[in-house]
């Protein structure tokens, strides 16, 4: 197999890796590929419910209960999953040892998918935490989601400790830095005493804005200042430039959330403080992407025969663009047009899908072949990549175009309804968009099925030479 | 001293800085903001309003709805620019960050018919063409007759069931009455969010 016509290589290696870790990593992956299917099915029908709004009309199915289904299980369970997967060979190689303990990541793994099936059901039954987003699920099964993380923060912690390399790879800053922060935001997301009436408005642009910048945001570009690197055969561009990013990051992100509810009546301060450091992102969000890019330079040949590397290299571009978008929407005079809009929709899809889950996608075909010795159907990957793709891209320019219109029809005063009906194209687009992007998933699936660890006793494949 | 080689060094750094800029952003300005006295001439939510409140909770009603008017020409038909003591009584807060349809700070005073409320909540389209709001039809009963003490929503034309009368459930009449209690009591003085609105007019 393997086709010449395409002429991508096959891997060039395997990794002999201890064969629990890899049935361990892809158990992860397993999971969070159901919780995707699940949820990007949920997002489709969301999508269809615009156009249609009375499909499916039972009220655990409705519009308002479902969409923080959909948002939460690919935040906790897809993306979360899906990148620790990756983590769970990342910080032991970066650290050139084994991983601290795969029992504690095994138990890890149940008490998220525990929390995330459990606040699934509590969301269908109308069981919430308010409407405020990403911190949907109520206290009792986001503490369990957290402990989760404090699991993985110990493990890869030790792992750290236990490195046999001196120096502390930078892909273990982002990671390890990022459980820290994550778990720190829930904390303060879920205590009570600072949240009552306007006050927990305040909180809640902190954290929604958080959960995204401070969780997927520095783990998958940890992942990829391992990644790029390794299945690139070449030092990342400059390592300085990671470390400036981490800084700033921390710096910069942390401050911004209020963005959200600009001419709110958040006080003012906090406002203007978001945007001008929303601006203040361009520095580790170029610095970021240039790093990479850089790194991929004049290695364009290698990007085009790899199935992997081209998931990559779309994910570091979207980071940018997406990234550079939020800047942009963060200033008074774009809120004037596109704040309520859905052109916020098509942001957040962006960023969690062009950005985040193309990292994702590039790491797990760059690295599970490398650990099974089983390849997917180059084909496949391709179609899933393109699907992806212009799934992606229909969804964006759709909600970006529409939710420019719906901005402006405000603006000109035009009756409310007029906003609504102006969007009925760009809906039914956005779910061609998303069908699309809903298929490349069942792909993906198929894919991962294909590079499926072997059983025990299995004799290991000879190694393919490309 | 050494981020490269010292991981306690490293991380607790990281947790330092995130902790401060945390206080610093947004709990203390939260603990400051939560001072806040209530707009003068803003009631407290009765019983059945807050009863509605926890529906309008459950069913998401704020990822389409906002709830923060702001001063802003298009924000006008919503009411007056919202204030930071106009939420006092409004935990969880429901500011919402979406329009797909309007905002309702003010809903209470714009549209302020209960009758037209419930049958807008048993089927939009019966009222609005054009929405794609949920119908809300489980908070209604349908009955072959209504009993004294039930309240009959008249849904027009074509929505309403055949030969039967459509009832709201003490939920639904709850929502209405939430729906109702969505009054921007009046400014006296003119808000900080007013200067706001003069300075982004420039």
């Amino acid at each position: 197999m393997g086709s010449p016509a395409i002429g991508k290589v096959r891997i060039e290696e395997i990794i002999g890796e201890d064969p629990a870790l890899v049935r361990l990593i892809y158990k992860y992956l397993v999971w969070a590929t159901v919780w995707l299917i699940f949820a990007t099915a949920l997002g489709l029908l969301l999508s269809l419910k615009l156009s249609y709004p009375d499909l499916l009309d039972f009220s655990f199915t409705s519009y308002g209960r479902v969409r923080p289904i959909h948002t939460n299980a690919l935040f906790w369970g897809w993306t979360s999953m899906a990148m620790v997967a990756l983590c769970l060979f990342v910080v032991p190689r970066t650290s050139r040892t084994q991983l601290h303990s795969l029992t504690l990541a095994r138990v890890a793994l149940w008490m998220w998918n525990v929390a995330v099936a459990a606040g699934t059901v509590a969301l269908a039954m109308g069981i919430n935490n308010g409407d405020q987003e990403y911190r949907e699920y109520v206290w009792p099964i986001m503490a369990i989601f957290a402990a989760g993380m404090l699991v993985h923060l110990y493990n890869f912690l030790c792992t750290v400790r236990e490195r046999e390399i001196e120096e502390i790879y930078i892909s273990n800053w982002y990671i390890i830095a990022a459980l820290i922060w994550t778990t720190t935001l829930v904390t303060v997301g879920y205590l009570p005493w600072y949240q009552h009436g306007l006050a927990q408005a305040n909180i809640q642009g902190y954290y929604m804005h958080q959960g995204v910048g401070m969780w997927f945001t520095p783990v998958v570009l940890g992942l990829t200042y391992y990644f790029l690197p390794k299945f690139l055969n070449r030092p990342i561009y400059s390592y300085s430039l990671g470390v400036l990013a981490f800084w700033t990051q921390l710096v910069f992100y942390t401050l911004i959330g209020a963005h959200h509810f600009i001419f709110s009546a958040i006080p003012w301060w906090i406002q203007t403080i978001a945007i001008v450091f929303s601006v203040g992102m361009m520095v580790p969000v170029w610095a970021g992407t240039g790093n990479f890019i850089l790194t991929m330079r004049g290695k364009w040949r290698t990007i085009g025969r790899s199935y992997s590397l081209p998931f990559i290299l779309a994910g570091a571009v979207c980071y940018g663009l997406v990234s550079t978008q939020g800047t942009f929407e963060s200033f008074r005079w774009t809120n004037l047009y596109w704040h309520f809009t859905n052109f916020t929709i098509g942001h957040s899809h962006f960023t969690m899908y062009g950005f985040v889950a193309f990292l994702i996608w590039g790491g797990v075909y760059g690295l599970l072949p490398r650990l099974t010795g089983r390849e997917p159907s180059i084909v496949a990957v391709g179609v899933h990549f393109w699907f992806s793709m212009i799934g992606m891209g229909i969804y964006v320019v759709a909600l970006s175009i529409g939710g420019t219109i719906q901005g402006t029809d405000w603006v000109r005063l035009r009756p409310f309804i007029d906003s609504v009906t102006d969007m009925a194209p760009y809906w039914l687009w956005r779910s061609v968009g998303g069908t699309l992007m809903f298929l490349s998933h069942v792909i993906f699936a198929y894919n991962l099925y294909k590079m499926r660890p072997r059983a025990l006793g299995e004799a290991t494949p000879e190694v393919a030479r490309a | 001293m050494n981020f490269h080689v010292n991981p306690r060094l490293l991380f607790g750094t990281a947790f330092g800085v995130f902790v401060i800029l945390t206080l610093m952003i947004a709990v203390l300005p939260a603990i400051q903001i939560q001072q806040t006295p209530a707009t003068p001439g803003l009631e407290p939510l009765s019983e059945r309003a807050a009863r509605g409140r926890d529906i309008y909770v459950r069913e998401g009603c704020s990822y389409c709805h906002s709830q923060q008017v702001r001063p802003l020409p298009q924000d006008e038909l919503f009411g007056r620019p919202s204030a930071p003591g106009d939420y006092v009584y409004e935990t969880p807060q429901l500011l919402g960050t979406a329009r797909t349809g309007p905002d309702l700070s003010n809903i209470g005073n714009r549209q302020p018919s209960d009758l037209w409320h419930l049958i807008h909540l048993y089927n939009p389209r019966a009222l609005v063409q054009g929405s794609v709001m949920p119908a809300y039809w489980w908070y209604f009963r349908k009955k072959d007759r209504a009993d004294a003490d039930d309240v009959v929503v008249p849904v027009p034309g074509s929505s309403a069931p055949k030969g039967k009368v459509v009832v709201a459930t003490p939920e639904a009449l709850a929502l209405v009455e939430y729906l109702h209690s969505l009054k921007q009591p009046p400014l006296e003085v003119p808000a900080s969010g007013e200067e706001q609105g003069e300075a982004s007019k420039q």
